[in-house]
């Protein structure tokens, strides 16, 4: 197996961290211990629904040519779950501790590389790096900077005179994930190879011919709807309380019309939704059909139930920023958005367009078995819809505040 | 003269059949490079909806009872819809265990030629006898994947995606058989004939296992 | 069809084997001349005997075919196996050119065997390396569409010249089957 000492060959510095200063506010104004109860409270709640807490956003890993056969590589990767991690340590008492460069040295990732990480990882979090073969060279320790969901390294290599062809570029760690890696090279020349790595093939050997690989955008758009329980959710409850077909393809054409907007304005930059609070208003949207599947079933009416396509765009808008956060993270260039935002959104619909034959298929095959469900549960998806979305609806909002108050 | 030989024919192959072949070929290729691990990259409960996709014999399995028990009538259809699913997820945890072993070639073979015949026949099958195939089938392929599960190839929660994704096909299945036994008789030969591969099938595969 | 098959290309294990016996079981059916006039024929002959026959030849045939090729496979022997396909083909062409109409249980006995005879051919012949459950789906569907193809021709059956054209197109069948048997007993 390759090793990684190639880009873990010095410590990475560490970026100034705000935390000590909301520490010392919270002390101040004495609702640290709310706080760190609530902290544990969605880490345990975090903790109980893993089959949720898959990692639906890509990582991405960029290598550009600035001087011919020097890349200047960009790797970013999300760590919601890294900074739960340490919420979740440091509730337990576990304050992370500054680390020698000896034991940095001795720390090994799983895979048995070298650790490349200068503070302590929880378990919860996801552990990959890429690695590149041993003749492409490290120049440089890499640079490490956090943002709000994703952490980006970069430093540069330096590729072997006969270029990068033929190289053996691998993501450690990634068969063990759910997570998908976009990785992209521009050349000199202003040609770009893209591809996508999935936990199934987390290797690419890099082309003397390049292509651009843009099946990868339209799998990360199935993907993104077939992981993202919230949103096959939300098309549910829309399903359970439309009463005709025509109000069937009125709903979900404004729902697709809405989010297809957001998805492209959020993603061509013209707007952006900060992430937490925005998912924690789709919970809220998930929350509000509950109910009115329950008035559907009794028969009782309401403006949502005489009108669900208005609530399908209007709550669509909000789903389209949830998409976009799917592509946005990967930092696209300006250049390649249209494409990636087309066969993004080919791919979400595509995956929406099966789930929505699937329940239609199922409810008619129901019908013709002559399948009498009992009360129990000709409830059931209702209440699936409405619990789970209550349920999102607090464990985000916890997240928010939780973020807030660091 | 035998005029069969399988290298004697391959050289023969015409241009238009050779591109044919290659183009199969081809398009096998992407799905042939990700069938070495039970793995979708999208977590557990689809990598058992893939399993199951790429297990043909389990799928002409689960096809063949659908289509009995829907030519059986509404029922027998909604009897195999919820037993079915449950025998498999049942031999699935007991397979986990390791206690119970089937030796799958000759067990699905040996099922597919049953349930195809039966499908093929077209006659009412005996109350008594109806559960003991839906479950005898579910039970023996869960075991099946439950040794899977049980070596690693295929993480537990991909149980729950096979039975799920069994569910999901004889619920339509069943229904179209159901909505075929209404149709003028001749429509229920499109069901038959379909029985009669199946069970050719597991002949087959019976004879492979064997020989 | 290309596609819908590609899936279940990706079971086996060893790469090489996995489109090799989906193809190989395809091609089989399809690869001698002999095979295919005697499919095309069963189904001509079944739309010209019409209702009964021409719907329980499609579900018996692939079945005692099935049967053949277990025997060949499990290597119980049955002698003249290349006169009985040769045979077949002059046979059956014969009933299309002369529209023989038996009753349906010997019209179904005689497809029957020659059905058998074909199918411990095919069961001898398998490829040592290929993916017994693909090869069998392959071999089990391409007869199957042979089979249709005759069903499909034979529907000209219902105008005069029609007729005509499915005689003609036995005694076709018939002459091939002569050429067979000829190569088979020489």
């Amino acid at each position: 197996m390759r090793t990684c000492t190639d880009i873990a060959g010095a410590v990475p510095e560490r970026t100034p961290r705000s935390r000590r200063r909301a520490d010392g506010w919270a002390r101040a104004t004495g609702v640290r211990s709310a706080i760190r109860g609530l902290r544990l409270l969605v880490a345990v709640l975090t903790g109980i629904t893993p089959a949720f807490a898959h990692e639906i956003r890509p990582g991405y890993l960029e290598l550009r040519e600035e001087p011919a056969n020097r890349y200047q590589v960009l790797w970013k990767v999300p760590t919601a779950a890294a900074a739960l991690g340490e919420e979740l340590a440091e509730s337990l008492g576990q304050t992370s501790r500054p680390i020698t460069e000896a034991a940095l040295a001795n720390r090994r990732e799983p895979c048995g590389c070298p650790s490349l990480w200068a503070r302590p990882r929880s378990p919860l979090t996801v552990s990959i790096h890429p690695v590149f073969p041993p003749e492409v060279r490290p120049l440089a320790p890499p640079v490490v900077r956090h943002e709000t969901d994703a952490e980006l390294w970069t430093w540069p290599v330096q590729a072997p005179g006969d270029g990068l062809a033929g190289a053996e570029i691998t993501v450690h760690g990634l068969q063990a994930s759910t997570m998908d890696v976009l990785v992209r090279i521009v050349f000199r020349d202003g040609q770009v190879a893209t591809r996508l790595l999935t936990p199934t093939a987390p290797v690419l050997v890099v082309e003397a011919t390049r292509r651009t690989g843009a099946g990868g955008y339209l799998r990360l758009g199935v993907a993104h709807i077939l992981l993202g329980v919230d949103h096959l959710l939300f098309v549910l409850g829309l399903l359970l309380i439309v009463p005709d077909r025509w109000m069937l393809l009125k709903t979900v054409t404004a729902f697709t019309l809405a989010h297809s907007l957001t998805l492209a304005v959020a993603t061509l930059g013209y707007a952006a939704a900060p992430l937490e609070p925005l998912n924690a208003a789709i919970a809220l949207s998930i929350l509000f059909l509950g109910p009115e599947v329950v008035r559907f079933r009794r028969g009782e009416t309401s403006f949502t139930l005489r009108h669900p396509w208005v609530v399908a765009f209007a709550f669509g808008l909000l789903h389209g920023f949830g998409f976009a956060s799917g592509l946005s993270t990967l930092g696209l260039p300006a250049g390649e958005i249209p494409l990636a935002l087309l066969l993004f959104n080919l791919g979400v619909e595509a995956g929406q367009v099966g789930f929505v034959l699937l329940v239609l298929a199922l409810g008619t095959s129901f019908r013709v078995l002559e399948v009498r469900w009992p009360r129990m549960v000709q409830a059931l998806p209702g209440f699936a819809v409405g619990s789970l979305g209550a349920f999102w609806f607090v464990q985000r909002t916890a997240l928010m505040v939780m973020g807030w108050s660091r | 003269m035998n005029s069969r030989g399988g290298a004697h024919r391959t050289r023969q192959r015409p241009a238009p059949v050779r591109f044919v072949v290659s183009v199969l070929a081809t398009l096998a290729f992407p799905v042939l490079a990700r069938a070495h691990l039970v793995n979708s990259g999208l977590g557990p409960f689809y990598d058992g909806v893939t399993h199951l996709a790429l297990s043909p014999d389990e799928l002409l399995g689960i096809v063949g009872l659908a289509l009995l028990a829907g030519l059986g009538g509404a029922a027998f259809g909604r009897m195999a819809l919820f037993t079915l699913p449950l025998a498999w997820l049942a031999g699935g945890l007991l397979g986990m265990t390791g206690r119970i072993t089937v030796n799958l070639p000759t067990a699905t073979g040996l099922a597919l030629i049953v349930i195809g015949t039966l499908v093929a026949l077209d006659r009412q099958v005996p109350f008594a006898i109806r559960p003991v195939i839906v479950g005898g089938f579910g039970l023996v392929e869960g075991l099946q994947n439950g040794a899977v599960a049980a070596t690693g190839a295929l993480p537990a929660g991909g149980l729950l995606g096979i039975a799920a994704t069994a569910f999901v096909l004889v619920a339509l299945v069943a229904a179209g058989a159901v909505a075929i036994g209404k149709q003028p008789p001749w429509t229920r030969i499109v069901a038959r004939v379909a029985g009669s591969w199946i069970a050719a099938i597991g002949l087959l595969m019976t004879g492979w296992a064997l020989r | 069809m290309a596609v819908c098959f590609a899936p279940f290309a990706a079971h086996a294990h060893v790469e090489g084997d996995m489109a090799g016996g989906l193809v190989a079981g395809l091609w089989h059916p399809v690869s001698g001349l002999d095979h295919v006039l005697a499919m095309v024929a069963v189904g001509l002959w079944g739309a010209q005997l019409g209702k009964p026959a021409v719907w329980s030849l499609p579900v018996a045939f692939p079945l005692v075919m099935a049967i053949g090729a277990f025997l060949g496979l499990v290597g119980m022997g049955l002698p003249g196996v290349e006169i009985g396909i040769a045979a077949s083909a002059l046979v059956l062409g014969a009933m299309v050119l002369t529209e023989a109409r038996p009753p349906l249980w010997l019209a179904t006995t005689i497809v029957g065997a020659f059905a058998i005879f074909h199918g411990h051919a095919h069961g001898t012949e398998l490829p040592e390396d290929a993916s017994g459950l693909l090869y069998s789906i392959g071999f089990v569907t391409a007869t199957g569409c042979l089979h249709g193809c005759g069903i499909a021709l034979g529907l000209v059956h219902r105008w005069p010249a029609g007729r005509v054209l499915l005689r003609v197109a036995g005694g076709l069948v018939a002459l091939g089957g002569c050429y067979f048997l000829r190569g088979a007993l020489v």
